[in-house]
């Protein structure tokens, strides 16, 4: 499934029903809705995703974690396919 | 004089360069449904 367009200035959180797990490779989630797991492929990612609800927006999240400006379309397309899949919701 | 023209040397055709390195993703998902009896 292709991603749609994330909206890196808005507000998003971790979905309540997501477990999150640190790995040596990044982390995996889990959702106990959906079952469906996801594999975070870079350690920056988990932070990002562990930021978000305290961060005001997206891309500030982004920016606490380290991702610089050329990584951020990166990040933006794998915090859409977390959207997609139900692991983040708008908040 | 001849008509014998020294041959010329076509410059050989490339193909467009492939992208060698698949764009990394960072996120990978899959559902568990299923895998009832794997575990």
């Amino acid at each position: 499934m292709a991603p749609t367009g994330f909206d890196l200035e808005s507000h998003w959180t971790l979905h309540p029903q997501v477990a999150v797990r640190p790995e040596p490779f990044g982390a995996l989630l889990y959702h106990f809705g959906t079952r469906r797991l996801s594999f975070l492929k870079d350690p920056r990612l988990l932070e990002v995703v562990r930021g978000l609800s305290d961060a005001p927006n997206a891309r500030a999240a982004c920016t606490a974690a380290g991702v610089g400006e050329p990584d951020l379309p990166r990040f933006a397309a794998a915090l859409a396919t977390l959207a997609d899949t139900h692991m983040l919701e708008a908040s | 004089m001849t008509d014998e023209t020294a041959p010329t040397v076509e410059p050989a055709e490339t193909a467009p360069a492939a992208p060698l390195v698949e764009e990394d993703l960072l996120v990978e998902d899959v559902s568990i449904d299923g895998m009832c009896g794997v575990y």
